[in-house]
C-alpha cells in the first residue's frame, strides 16, 4: 500500500501527460486531485509507519518504509507540489503544457519514493528517477535555444554525486551484505568511510552546495513553476533529507561534521554573496537555495539534525512562495531583471503575500522561517562558537537580499512612473502565492513557548536550546540589514549594487561554471577527441597493416593458384576441343555430338572454377585454410 | 525442441529461397513467421525450465556424431544460455520486421537474418566445443553477407574488415578450443564433461596459453579495448537491422563464451589472470565512453558505447571467477549482472540501432551535427528514441541499471578500486547520450529537419515492443533475474 504514496502520482502524471486536456481548468483540477489524493495517502503513510518491500530477485530488495523525517517530508512534498501544479496549470506557455504538468506530477511520486526509500538501492534508484525528472523538466521548452544544454549540464553536474550513492550501495554490500539502512549500523573499517562520502557527496550535488552551486543556475532555463518545486520539496531538497534521515550512521566517522558544516558555511556565505548582487530574479532566488540548504547542511553537521528539517520545511513554503511571484513579476514586465519591476503598486495583492515570504526568508520574527533560522544558529553555536557567528553573518546576507529582492520587484518606483503591465496574473496563480503566504505565517506558531518541543518530536530528534546573546546578536544583525537595503533603496544603489566589474564576476556564482568549464569540461571534450583520432590512427594501425599483407599473400597464393589450377582446366578442356577437332574430322557425327558436348561441359567447368577464384572471399579462404592447418598442426604436435 | 528453435530457422532460410513468387511486403511476413518459431519454442522451454537447479544443464538432447573425436550434436540449457538465447530470438524478430531496403533481393536479405538466427540459437544452445566454433565463424559469414550486400557507404571494405579480423580471432580461440579438448586423457568436446573434469587445471603455463588464446578470441568479438577497431566501421556501414543483430546478437558470443568456456572449464587458471581482464575491461568501459563521446557520426557514437558497455559484462564475468572460494554473493552477483547486462544492452542498443536505421532510411546521413529540433516533426521517434538513450545511460527504471548496479556492486566486493574507476563510465555515458538527443531532437531546427516523418506503424510497433522490456525488465526485473540467478549462484559456487 505505501507504494502508492509514489505510484499515485507517477501514473496520474503519466496519464496527465498522455490525455493532453486542452483547457487549463481541466489540467489544473486533474493535477490537483491527484496530488491531494497523494497528500491524503501520505497523511495515512505517516500515521500508520506502515513499511513495504518488492522482492527483485537475485538478493536484490527493495524496501520503503516511514520513520520520522520521511513522515514529515511524505506530507510536505506532495503539499507544495499540489500548489505549484495548480500555478503551472495556470500560468506556464500554452505550448506543451499538458507534459509539463504530467511531468511535474510524476516528479512528485519520484521525491515520494525518495523519501520513503528504506534502503541504498532504492535511495539510489529514487534519486536518478529525481535527476532525470529535472532533466526533462528543465529541457521542457525544448525549442528555445540553450534549454535542453542546460538541461543536460545539471544532469550531469547531479550526476557526479549519484556516482558518490553507486560507491555507498557497493560498499553497503560489501560490508554487510545488505542495502538495509537498518544493518548499515553494522558497518565499520573502510567500507563505512565509503559510504558516508558517497552519500555526502550525493547530498552536496543534489543540493547545489560548493561546488556544485553553479547547476542551479542552468536550472533556471526551465519553467518557474518547475524552479519553485525544484528548490522548495523535491530535487534539491533531497540532499539536505538524506542527511537528515541518514544522519545516526553519518555521524559515526570523525570528519562527517567538521566537513559537512564547513561546506554549508562556506556555500551560506558564498551564496549570500552572490545573492547579494544578482540581477536576475530567479538567480537570485536559486543563490539564495544554495545559502539556506548551506544553513541546513551547518545544522546537520553540528549533530542537530531536527533544526535542518525544521528550516526545510519552513524554506519549503518560503522558497516557492517567492518563485511563483516572481514567475509573476517576470511575466508582467517580460524580463528577468530586476532592473524595470517595481510592480507594488501594479500588483497589490501578489505584493502583499510576497513582502510575507520575503520576511520569512528575512528570518523576521513571528514568521516560522525566523524561528527555524535561530534554531540552526543555536546548533552551530552548540558545536562551535564560530560557526555560530557564521550563520548570524549569513542570516544577516539573507535578509539584506531578500528586502532586496522584495523592494526591486514589489517595491514603489523611486523615479518615473509605474511600469507597463503587459499581463495580468489569474486568480489561481495569485491564490498559490498567497496560500505560501499563509502557511509561512501559519510556521510563526512556532515561536509559542512549548511549541519547539513538538517540533523535536516531529522531527524525532531533539533540538537544542539557543543563548540569548546569539539571538540577540543574530537579531541585531537582522534589523541592521534590512536597515541597510531600505536606505540603500531610497538613494537608487540596491539596483546598481548588480554593476561593475565585481559584481559581474561574483554574480555568476564566481565564474565557478566557467572555471568548470575550463577545467573539466573542455579537457575531457579535448581528450575525447585526442582518443578519437588515436583510434583511427595508431590503434587500427596494426589491423589495416595485417589486412593488407593477408590480402597480398592472399592475392599471390591466388595467382599462383590459378596459374596452375586454372592452367590445367584450360589445359583439358583444350585438349578435349582438339580431341573433339580430331574426332570430328575422322568419325561419325553421333560420336562427335557426345565429344562437343563433353568439351563444352568441361569449359563451362572451367569457367565456374575461375569465376570462384575472382570472388575475394576465396582469397581469405586460402589463407585460412592454410592457417587453420599450421594452427592445428602446432597444437597436435604439442601435445 | 532446443534442436527444432535451431533447425526450423535453418529451413526457413533455404525454403524463402524458393518463393520466388512473393513481394517484399510478403516475404517479410513468412519471415517473420518463422522467426518467431523459435521465439515459441524458447518460451515453451522457459515454461519447462527448472530455475531453482542451476549448476547442470536442462532439457540435453544429444545425438552421437564423430564418437572417436567426442563430437556430438548435444544441446541443451541453464539459465544464462536460455537468456540469451531468448532476447536473440526477439530480436531476429525485430530486425526481420523492420522495415529496410533490400535493394531488389528480399529473398537473400531474410533467407540470411534466418540463416543467422539458426546460427546464433545454435551457438547458446550447443553443448558441444566443436558446434560452438563451428558456430562461431558461421556467424561471421552471414555478417559479411549482411553488411557486404546490404549496407551503405565503404560497406564492402567495412564487411571485410569485420570478417578477417573475427576470423584472426576466431582461429586463436580455436587453438584455444582444442587445447582444452585435447588436455584430458580421452578427447572430448563435451562441454559438460569439461566442466567436471577442469582439464587444465593445476598445468601453469599450459594453461595460461590456452587462457590467453580463448580470451583473445572471445575478446575480439566481444570487443574490448584494444582489439575493437574492426567494430565502428561494421556497424556504421551496415544497414540498421544488421548492427541490432550484430551489436545484440553476435556481441554476446564473445562474453558468452567467456562465461561457458574459460570461466566454467579452467577455473583455477581464470581465477589467476581475472585481475588482468578486469583491468582490459574497466580500460574498454572508460575509453569506449570517452571515444563515444568524441564521435559526430549517430552510428559510430552508439557502436562505441558497445565497447562500454560490454566492458561491464566483462568486469562481471572477471569479478565472478577471481577468485576460487570467499565473496560468493558478491561474485554471484557480478555474474548474474553481466548476464542481465548482455540481455538489456541487447534490446537498448538494439533499439538505438533500430533507429539509426529509421534515420538512414529518411535521410542517408549519420551526422548528428546536421539534425535539431526533432521533436517537432517526429515526437514518437524522439520518445522512444529518448527511452532507449536513458536506459543506456543506466537510468533507474529501465533495463541496463538493473545489470549495470548488479556488476558495480558485485565488484566493489572484489575490486574496490576498480569499480571506483569504471564509475567514471556512467558520467560520460550520461554526458554523450544527453548531447546526442539534444542534438537530434531539440533546439532550433537542422538542416535536415524540413519533411522529416516520424515513425512509421511497422517501425512504431517494433520499437514498442522493445521499449516494453526495457522498462518490464528495469522496473520489475525478477522474472529475468529468477531464471538467471541460480546458474551465477551455481558457477561461482563450485571449487
Amino acid at each position: 500500500m505505501l507504494w502508492l504514496v509514489s505510484l499515485v502520482p507517477v501514473l496520474a502524471g503519466a496519464s496527465l501527460g498522455v490525455a493532453a486536456p486542452r483547457r487549463r481548468l481541466a489540467l489544473g483540477a486533474g493535477a490537483g486531485a491527484a496530488l491531494a489524493a497523494t497528500v491524503g495517502l501520505a497523511l495515512w503513510g505517516a500515521l500508520g509507519r506502515a513499511s513495504a518491500s518488492l522482492d527483485w530477485g537475485a538478493g536484490l530488495v527493495l524496501r520503503l518504509a516511514v520513520d520520522d523525517p520521511s513522515a514529515v517530508m511524505m506530507v510536505l512534498v506532495p503539499a507544495v507540489a499540489l500548489v505549484v501544479a495548480v500555478y503551472a496549470a495556470a500560468h506556464e506557455e500554452e505550448r506543451g503544457l499538458a507534459r509539463l504538468v504530467g511531468t511535474l506530477v510524476a516528479f512528485t511520486g519520484a521525491m515520494e519514493l525518495l523519501v520513503l526509500a528504506a534502503d541504498v538501492l532504492t535511495l539510489l534508484v529514487a534519486w536518478e528517477l529525481v535527476g532525470a525528472c529535472s532533466w526533462a523538466l528543465i529541457g521542457h521548452q525544448w525549442w528555445r535555444a540553450g534549454t535542453t544544454g542546460a538541461a543536460t549540464q545539471a544532469f550531469v553536474a547531479t550526476r557526479v554525486g549519484d556516482l558518490g550513492l553507486f560507491a555507498a550501495a557497493g560498499a553497503a554490500l560489501a560490508g554487510t551484505g545488505s542495502f538495509d539502512y537498518r544493518s548499515l549500523a553494522g558497518l565499520d573499517g573502510a567500507w563505512l568511510h565509503v559510504l558516508v562520502a558517497g552519500v555526502v557527496l550525493a547530498a552536496v550535488a543534489k543540493s547545489a552546495l560548493l561546488p556544485f552551486s553553479p547547476w542551479l543556475f542552468s536550472a533556471m532555463a526551465g519553467p518557474t513553476s518547475v524552479s519553485a518545486l525544484l528548490h522548495a520539496a523535491t530535487m534539491v531538497a533531497a540532499g539536505a533529507f538524506i542527511l537528515v534521515r541518514l544522519h545516526p550512521v553519518l555521524d559515526q566517522v570523525a570528519w562527517f561534521a567538521p566537513v559537512v558544516m564547513g561546506v554549508g558555511v562556506a556555500t551560506a556565505l558564498a551564496g549570500g554573496v552572490v545573492a547579494l548582487v544578482q540581477r536576475h530574479a530567479k538567480k537570485l532566488l536559486a543563490a539564495s537555495t544554495s545559502a539556506q540548504y548551506g544553513l541546513m547542511f551547518v545544522a546537520v553537521g553540528a549533530g542537530v539534525p531536527a533544526a535542518a528539517l525544521a528550516h526545510l520545511v519552513a524554506h519549503a513554503a518560503f522558497k516557492a512562495g517567492l518563485f511563483l511571484s516572481a514567475g509573476i513579476a517576470m511575466e508582467a514586465v517580460e524580463s528577468p531583471l530586476l532592473d524595470r519591476m517595481r510592480l507594488g503598486r501594479r500588483l497589490p495583492v501578489v505584493a502583499g503575500a510576497t513582502i510575507v515570504v520575503a520576511l520569512a526568508l528575512a528570518a523576521v520574527p513571528p514568521l516560522g522561517g525566523a524561528w527555524t533560522k535561530e534554531q540552526v544558529l543555536a546548533a552551530a553555536g552548540h558545536a562551535a562558537p564560530a560557526a555560530g557567528v557564521a550563520v548570524a553573518v549569513a542570516g544577516a546576507l539573507s535578509a539584506f537580499y531578500a528586502a532586496r529582492l522584495w523592494l526591486l520587484a514589489f517595491g514603489r518606483p523611486v523615479e518615473g512612473g509605474d511600469p507597463a503591465l503587459r499581463r495580468r496574473p489569474s486568480p489561481a496563480e495569485v491564490a498559490a502565492v498567497v496560500v505560501l503566504a499563509l502557511a509561512s505565517g501559519l510556521f510563526g506558531l512556532a515561536w509559542v513557548p512549548g511549541a519547539g518541543a513538538v517540533v523535536g518530536r516531529l522531527a524525532g530528534a531533539e533540538l537544542v536550546p539557543g543563548t540569548t546573546w546569539e539571538l540577540a546578536l543574530s537579531l541585531a544583525l537582522v534589523a541592521t540589514a534590512l536597515y541597510a537595503a531600505s536606505v540603500a533603496h531610497r538613494r537608487g544603489t540596491l539596483v546598481t549594487l548588480g554593476r561593475g566589474s565585481l559584481a559581474e564576476a561574483v554574480a555568476p556564482w564566481f565564474r565557478l561554471s566557467s572555471l568548470s568549464q575550463a577545467v573539466v569540461v573542455d579537457p575531457t571534450l579535448r581528450l575525447a577527441g585526442a582518443l578519437v583520432r588515436f583510434d583511427d590512427r595508431v590503434l587500427d594501425v596494426p589491423a589495416r597493416a595485417a589486412q593488407k599483407v593477408a590480402t597480398t599473400v592472399a592475392a599471390g597464393l591466388a595467382g599462383a593458384d590459378r596459374r596452375v589450377v586454372d592452367a590445367g582446366v584450360r589445359g583439358v578442356a583444350a585438349v578435349a576441343a582438339w580431341a573433339a577437332g580430331v574426332m570430328d574430322r575422322v568419325s561419325e557425327r553421333g560420336f562427335d555430338g557426345a565429344v562437343r558436348r563433353l568439351a563444352g561441359l568441361v569449359g563451362a567447368a572451367g569457367a565456374d572454377v575461375r569465376r570462384t577464384q575472382t570472388g575475394m572471399t576465396h582469397h581469405y579462404y586460402v589463407v585460412v585454410a592454410a592457417g587453420t592447418g599450421a594452427l592445428v598442426l602446432v597444437t597436435l604436435l604439442w601435445r | 525442441m532446443l534442436s527444432a528453435a535451431i533447425v526450423v530457422p535453418l529451413l526457413g532460410a533455404l525454403g524463402l529461397l524458393a518463393l520466388r513468387r512473393l513481394d517484399e511486403r510478403g516475404l517479410r511476413l513468412v519471415a517473420l513467421a518463422v522467426a518467431a518459431v523459435p521465439l515459441v519454442l524458447l518460451a515453451g522451454a522457459w515454461a519447462r525450465f527448472d530455475p531453482g537447479t542451476g549448476g547442470s544443464f536442462q532439457l540435453v538432447e544429444e545425438v552421437p556424431w564423430i564418437p572417436t573425436l567426442g563430437v556430438a550434436w548435444r544441446v541443451g540449457v541453464d539459465g544464462i544460455a536460455l537468456a540469451l538465447a531468448l532476447v536473440s530470438a526477439v530480436l531476429f524478430c525485430a530486425a526481420v520486421a523492420y522495415p529496410v531496403d533490400t535493394l531488389g533481393r528480399p529473398r537473400h536479405y531474410y533467407g540470411w537474418l534466418l540463416f543467422l538466427e539458426a546460427v546464433s540459437l545454435g551457438l547458446f544452445l550447443t553443448l558441444d566445443l566443436l558446434v560452438f566454433y563451428v558456430l562461431f565463424d558461421l556467424s561471421l559469414v552471414g555478417m559479411y553477407f549482411l553488411i557486404g550486400r546490404w549496407g551503405h557507404g565503404d560497406n564492402r571494405h567495412a564487411a571485410l574488415k569485420f570478417f578477417l579480423y573475427t576470423l584472426a580471432g576466431s582461429l586463436v580461440m580455436l587453438l584455444g578450443i582444442l587445447g582444452l579438448a585435447l588436455a584430458g586423457d580421452t578427447v572430448t568436446f563435451d562441454m559438460a564433461e569439461l566442466i567436471r573434469t577442469q582439464p587444465l587445471a593445476g598445468e601453469g603455463l599450459r594453461g595460461g596459453l590456452v587462457l590467453f588464446a580463448l580470451l583473445v578470441g572471445l575478446g575480439v568479438k566481444t570487443p574490448l579495448v584494444p582489439v575493437h577497431t574492426w567494430l565502428p566501421p561494421a556497424h556504421v556501414d551496415a544497414p540498421g537491422p544488421a548492427s541490432t543483430i550484430l551489436a545484440g546478437v553476435l556481441l554476446k558470443m564473445g562474453t558468452y563464451g567467456m562465461i561457458r568456456i574459460p570461466l566454467s572449464m579452467m577455473r583455477q587458471t581464470f581465477a589467476d589472470a581475472a585481475l588482468v581482464l578486469a583491468v582490459v575491461a574497466v580500460v574498454s568501459i572508460v575509453y569506449g565512453a570517452l571515444v563515444a563521446l568524441g564521435q559526430t557520426n549517430l552510428k559510430a557514437r552508439i557502436a562505441y558505447t558497445s565497447v562500454n558497455h560490454m566492458g561491464y559484462v566483462v568486469l562481471g564475468i572477471a569479478v565472478a571467477g577471481a577468485v576460487l572460494g570467499g565473496e560468493e554473493d558478491g561474485r554471484a552477483l557480478a555474474l548474474t549482472g553481466a548476464t542481465v547486462q548482455m540481455v538489456a544492452h541487447g534490446l537498448t542498443t538494439g533499439a538505438l540501432f533500430l533507429v539509426a536505421g529509421s534515420f538512414w532510411r529518411r535521410t542517408g546521413d549519420y551526422d548528428l551535427d546536421a539534425y535539431g529540433g526533432l521533436s517537432g516533426p517526429a515526437p514518437r521517434l524522439a520518445a522512444v528514441t529518448t527511452l532507449a538513450a536513458f536506459s543506456s545511460l543506466g537510468l533507474p527504471g529501465l533495463a541496463q541499471f538493473v545489470g549495470e548496479f548488479q556488476v558495480f556492486a558485485g565488484t566493489f566486493a572484489v575490486y574496490p578500486v576498480l569499480a571506483g574507476i569504471a564509475l567514471v563510465g556512467l558520467l560520460v555515458t550520461a554526458a554523450l547520450f544527453l548531447q546526442m538527443l539534444q542534438k537530434l531532437f531539440f533546439g532550433p531546427p537542422g538542416e535536415r529537419h524540413l519533411d522529416f516523418p516520424d515513425l512509421s506503424g511497422s517501425e512504431g510497433a517494433v520499437l514498442a515492443v522493445l521499449g516494453a522490456l526495457i522498462v518490464a525488465i528495469g522496473v520489475y526485473p525478477r522474472w529475468l533475474l529468477d531464471l538467471v540467478a541460480a546458474t551465477s549462484a551455481a558457477l561461482v559456487g563450485g571449487g
